[in-house]
């Protein structure tokens, strides 16, 4: 029962998931699906906050999954996050889809169960089950991406993303197969045992070098990016919204994991022989380029996809930071949870400034709508200072603790280079503002007309309040993330 | 459009007698009305008395003619008002009543209601009708006088060493972060500036924008609540949101309302500013790390980040991030080229505030925050520094504003130039150059301010601001020509206005100073000779624009300044000759405080003297004596001192 109980928020979107399956195929009106969908994953996110508040300790049977799930806060809270993700993301699915005549039942039950995949990715302590749960993830992504199957663009990112995705993962599972090769284990546990103890490393180092390879593939970190503004723009945008948000977030949650629990020593996890280097290059590519490219941008979608590939290198800095200073898979873990209301919201925004036959793309199709439809227009702007990191939003508290973390670990150029970016990444979030407050449409084209969605709004006003909420009082959250984070032991 | 063009003068009441009886009663009974809220009465001479009933009549008697009372009874009001503050904080007067005050407790939480206030205003604002211009401005107003009302009572209180309205509530435990704003002698005087000019400034420009008005109205009250939220707070991280806070609605300002070049303008100031703040918000994590590190418990408290003593390499960089920060926003040479483009295209009231008060942000960051945290560092690099405040500043500004053919552009350079005197004072680090320079903060933000409103004045009138276009404006526009040469007299500092006393100051303190290596002489006089500079380009521009005759015919008849502008102006005039001939009465609550971050300064800097000052490993020092007492909770200080 104790299983059963610390299981429930797996449960209750797989469940879920199959109700709702059985209520499309059966169901005539579509109208409620995004609802009960969005339900599900708030079902999903309560589960968690009620395992969370009871807490795991004392409950019976957590063991006997133990090397292929395991059940502690950290997963816990990734469980939170990607159902926070996903609910968000079926609400705008529930404003966009009919809008664009794209109302097809099922997105909602691909939304579920690759948001199953993710909850798996994040809880596996097993090279297999993390596979699995990878896969899961990754094959419902694909699908979603390709969800506009009448357009060509969509097709073509999907197919990027499927192919370079597939590559990804065979680098990453040739990886594991040299790391099961060298230690005999497929646990995580076993195999940072087997490597903390220094069996057969320059084997265990080209393992390390695929899996890492593999790992920022997933996290679409420069140089394995390519795919990412293709398949980001093509895709419908709530699911390009889930793709940034929930598929980023179990991606970095496995990163996380893998790289702490595997080769968290202090051999390959130092700076002159071990990923740390390598990643905060990794780091320093990924903020620059992206900022640099999405400054270059003519398409706001495809300026957030960039921008979410910058996210990403902010984020990398702080699991570069976990080598030295143990708070930094905190701030990891809040810059997560603050990048997928801001994101969220951002897309959210893009998408309830067009409507069918005029969706909102190009910095020009939103030109004139601050003075038009401000209703519309605020929340872009405030998500998209969020984004840019300028106080008192979530967005600036989330960059400010993983600067923080990283220069309390030493890493003190790097946490520069991380600010400059942060300023580079200022000047294309106020080129929308620019376009939506200060520019008027060009000649004749009329101003954007907002869609009417209670759903789109719905989620909006969510996010808008999480986004405020942790930037003003991120008091009770810090203590959220510091709890996942201790919870999962480097051992 | 139809609300606003309303002419202000109404025919009935175009200066006759019976008008003016009207005014003079209702003058009258409004303050008599003033008197009796203030309580004041008991303590007046019959001179007190007197002089606030005078001088209301005599500024009403001087309104030209055909305004009617709309315009008399607020300027007399007005004067009224002056006149009593200059009765009630005459130095004299407060010792008299000097018992009442000590027994007066501060009202709590005050500087949380001027910060709260305008925020809430912002807020409201939201909820209002766009289609109801009247209703947003009115309640704008409205709210940014409640929020000056609110600040009269932070005058009420005699200043010493110590801080004042002290608020210290814990925001963010983990981190050690606090609410934790006071003010003291110094910072009194930036906020009254500020809850001063920015009703000023949305009356004026209530006149000459007409698009938008409600994104206006949020970004005005917005700005006002960062503004006096940056310069209260005392814990670092705080600081820094209002600082960034302040960014957004004066990017937005920029953009929206501003002329032809806005975009770029408004783009290029806020990647001027977010470029120094973040290499701030870099030192000022250092720092704070470093602290815990020492202490084992993390704070951004001011004065507790004031103790930690770092070595001087180190000191160097978090001083250079600091100090670029806040000389980016003061401007100095190099990095001022964003002014002049900001000013240019700013609306009339963005660049009154711009002016006025958040390039005060530079200066008040730098004497806060740079002399306070990092007094060796700043005392090795005062001399260089000075310099390029002489060099950089006062002359090299003073030379580009001579050079420029817009009047806006040649206020904005003389911006840079006045600002330039400030730093050197700042450099200087004397009693009398440090007094000077806030003196000349407050000093500058009214005379320019006035300058910029003025020169709005006339470019909603003439859509240009070229000094070519002009000449002869004194015939046609008497009453805007007397102005505006009041305001250029204040500016150039002419003895009997304020510019006077804070250049004066300055230069006799800069003179005097030890901070500036062997040639502080010379910087003295290269500050004198930017005196005279600042004579030949201010006289130039109002010769080629008031005098001579009249070239263009556009220039013939246009009309002289309406009941709103002359109503904008006036107060900022009247405020250069109090400052002028009442220096006493802003020196003396900011005294003990300068005296008290000058001897802290100097404490410091002979500890641990210049070139090596210290190279050890990082270590604390003992918390200030006028610090505000640490909240109860913390009590491992003990045990850090014995480390």
């Amino acid at each position: 029962m104790g299983l059963m109980f610390a299981l429930s928020p797996l449960l209750t979107l797989a469940l879920g998931a199959c109700l709702l399956m059985l209520a499309e195929s059966f169901g005539k009106r579509r109208g409620g699906l995004a609802l009960g969908t969005a339900m599900v994953f708030f079902a999903g996110c309560a589960m968690s906050a009620g395992v969370w508040l009871r807490g795991l300790e004392g409950l019976e049977g957590l063991d006997s999954l133990a090397p292929w799930l395991i059940l502690d806060r950290f997963t816990l809270f990734f469980e939170g996050l990607l159902c926070l993700g996903g609910a968000l993301a079926a609400l705008l699915a529930g404003g966009y889809l009919p809008e664009h005549n794209l109302d097809r039942g099922e997105f909602y039950s691909l939304l579920l169960f690759t948001t199953i995949g993710g909850m798996m990715l994040a809880a596996s302590g097993d090279l297999l089950t993390l596979f699995v749960g990878l896969e899961t993830m990754s094959i419902g992504a694909y699908a979603m991406s390709a969800f506009r199957r009448a357009s060509p663009r969509s097709a073509e990112g999907a197919l990027k993303y499927f192919l370079l995705g597939s590559f990804a993962a065979a680098i990453l599972l040739y990886g594991f197969a040299l790391l099961y090769g060298a230690t005999g284990h497929t646990d995580l546990v076993g195999i940072g045992q087997a490597v903390r103890a220094g069996t057969k490393t320059p084997m265990v180092l080209v393992a390390l070098a695929l899996v890492v390879a593999g790992l920022a593939f997933k996290v679409s970190a420069v140089p394995f990016h390519m795919w990412t503004p293709d398949a980001y723009e093509g895709a419908p945008t709530p699911a390009t919204t889930y793709m940034a948000v929930a598929v980023k977030a179990g991606a970095f949650a496995m990163m996380l994991r893998v790289l702490l629990t595997c080769f968290g020593d202090r051999a390959t996890a130092s700076w002159s022989s071990g990923w740390p280097p390598a990643l905060a290059l990794v780091a320093v590519l990924t903020m620059t380029v992206a900022n640099l490219v999405a400054g270059r941008q003519e398409s706001v979608k495809r300026m957030l996809a960039y921008s979410s590939i910058a996210h990403a290198g902010y984020i990398l800095v702080g699991v570069v930071a976990t080598m030295r200073a143990p708070q930094a898979s905190a701030s990891v873990l809040f810059y997560l949870l603050t990048y997928t209301v801001s994101t969220a919201g951002a897309f959210g925004s893009l998408i309830l400034c067009g409507r069918r036959g005029a969706e909102a793309v190009s910095y020009e199709d939103l030109a004139g709508i601050g003075r038009r439809h401000p209703a519309a227009a605020l929340p872009f702007a405030l998500f998209l200072v969020s984004l840019a990191g300028i106080p008192p939003t979530a967005g600036f508290f989330g960059k400010w603790y993983i600067f923080r973390a990283a220069m309390d670990g030493g890493f003190y150029w790097l946490t520069i280079i991380a600010f400059v970016n942060s300023v580079i990444g200022a000047y294309y979030y106020l080129r929308v503002l620019v376009f939506m407050y200060m520019r008027e449409p060009a000649a004749g084209a009329p101003v954007a007309t907002p869609m009417k969605s209670g759903y789109v709004t719905a989620a909006l006003i969510l996010s808008a309040i999480l986004v405020l909420a942790l930037g003003l009082t991120p008091g009770g959250s810090l203590d959220v993330v510091e709890q996942a984070a201790g919870a999962f032991k480097v051992s | 459009m139809s609300t606003h063009a309303k002419p202000h003068v109404s025919p009935s009441s175009s200066g006759g007698q019976p008008a003016w009886a009207g005014s003079a009663i209702a003058i009258l009974i409004v303050l008599v009305g003033v008197l009796a809220v203030l309580k004041v009465t008991d303590k007046l001479s019959v001179a007190g008395v007197v002089a606030p009933l005078v001088l209301p009549a005599v500024i009403a008697a001087l309104v030209p003619r055909h305004h009617g009372w709309a315009v008399r009874a607020p300027l007399a009001i007005m004067a009224a008002l002056i006149a009593l503050f200059v009765q009630q904080m005459w130095p004299a007067a407060k010792e008299a009543v000097e018992g009442v005050q000590e027994a007066a407790t501060e009202p709590k939480n005050l500087l949380s209601w001027l910060v709260g206030l305008p925020m809430l205003g912002a807020i409201a604002i939201l909820f209002l009708p766009r289609q109801a211009p009247r209703v947003l401005k009115a309640t704008t107003l409205i709210v940014m006088l409640l929020t000056l009302a609110a600040s009269i009572p932070l005058l009420r209180v005699s200043y010493g060493r110590e801080y004042h309205f002290n608020e210290d509530v814990v925001w963010i435990e983990r981190f050690g972060i606090h609410y934790h704003v006071a003010i003291d002698g110094i910072t009194l005087w930036l906020v009254m500036l500020t809850t001063f000019i920015t009703p000023i400034a949305a009356y004026a420009s209530f006149g000459s924008i007409n698009t938008r008005i409600k994104d206006w109205c949020f970004a005005l009250l917005l700005l006002e609540a960062a503004m006096i939220g940056a310069f209260v707070s005392l814990d670092l991280f705080l600081f820094y949101v209002f600082w960034e806070l302040m960014l957004i609605p004066m990017y937005v300002m920029i953009g929206v309302w501003g002329g032809t070049n806005r975009i770029k303008s408004a783009i290029k100031f806020f990647l001027y500013t977010m470029f120094g703040s973040v290499l701030m918000l870099a030192a000022i994590l250092y720092l704070a790390y470093s602290y815990s590190r020492l202490t084992g418990t993390p704070s951004f408290d001011y004065f507790e980040l004031q103790r930690v003593l770092l070595p001087r390499n180190v000191q160097l960089v978090l001083f250079g991030a600091f100090a670029l920060s806040f000389l980016i926003k003061v401007p100095m040479f190099p990095v001022h080229t964003w002014l002049p483009d900001a000013h240019t295209e700013a609306p009339t009231a963005g660049s009154v505030i711009l002016a006025a008060v958040m390039l005060k942000m530079g200066t008040y960051g730098y004497l806060r925050f740079c002399m306070g945290l990092f007094p060796e560092a700043s005392s090795e690099l005062a001399a260089t520094l000075g310099g390029v405040a002489v060099l950089g500043g006062i002359i090299y500004g003073a030379l580009c504003a001579w050079r420029q053919d817009d009047v806006k552009r040649l206020v904005a350079y003389s911006s840079v130039a006045h600002l330039g005197y400030v730093m050197l004072g700042l450099f200087a680090c004397t009693q009398t150059s440090i007094e000077g320079a806030v003196l000349q903060m407050v000093n500058h933000g009214i005379s320019t301010g006035a300058l910029f409103l003025l020169v709005g004045v006339i470019y909603d009138r003439r859509h240009t601001r070229q000094l070519d276009d002009f000449g002869g404006l004194a015939k046609s526009m008497p009453v805007f020509a007397t102005m505006f040469i009041i305001a250029t007299m204040a500016s150039i500092g002419l003895p009997g206005t304020n510019g006077f006393v804070g250049e004066f100051m300055i230069i006799t303190g800069t003179f005097v100073s030890t901070k500036l290596g062997h040639v502080n002489g010379v910087q003295a006089v290269g500050a004198a000779i930017g005196v005279i500079l600042g004579a030949l380009y201010m006289l130039t521009a109002v010769q080629k624009m008031f005098f001579g005759p009249i070239t263009k015919p556009e220039n013939k008849h246009l009309d002289d300044m309406n009941g709103r502008e002359i109503l904008a102006v006036a107060p900022l005039l009247v405020m250069v000759f109090v400052i002028g001939f009442f220096p006493n009465i802003f020196l003396t609550p900011m005294r003990d405080a300068v005296s008290r971050v000058q001897s802290d300064f100097a404490a410091r800097v002979e500890k641990h003297p210049a070139p090596l000052y210290y190279d050890g490993p990082m270590r604390l020092e003992a918390r200030l004596a006028d610090a505000p007492k640490t909240p109860p909770a913390k009590a491992n200080d003990a045990k850090v001192e014995g480390k």
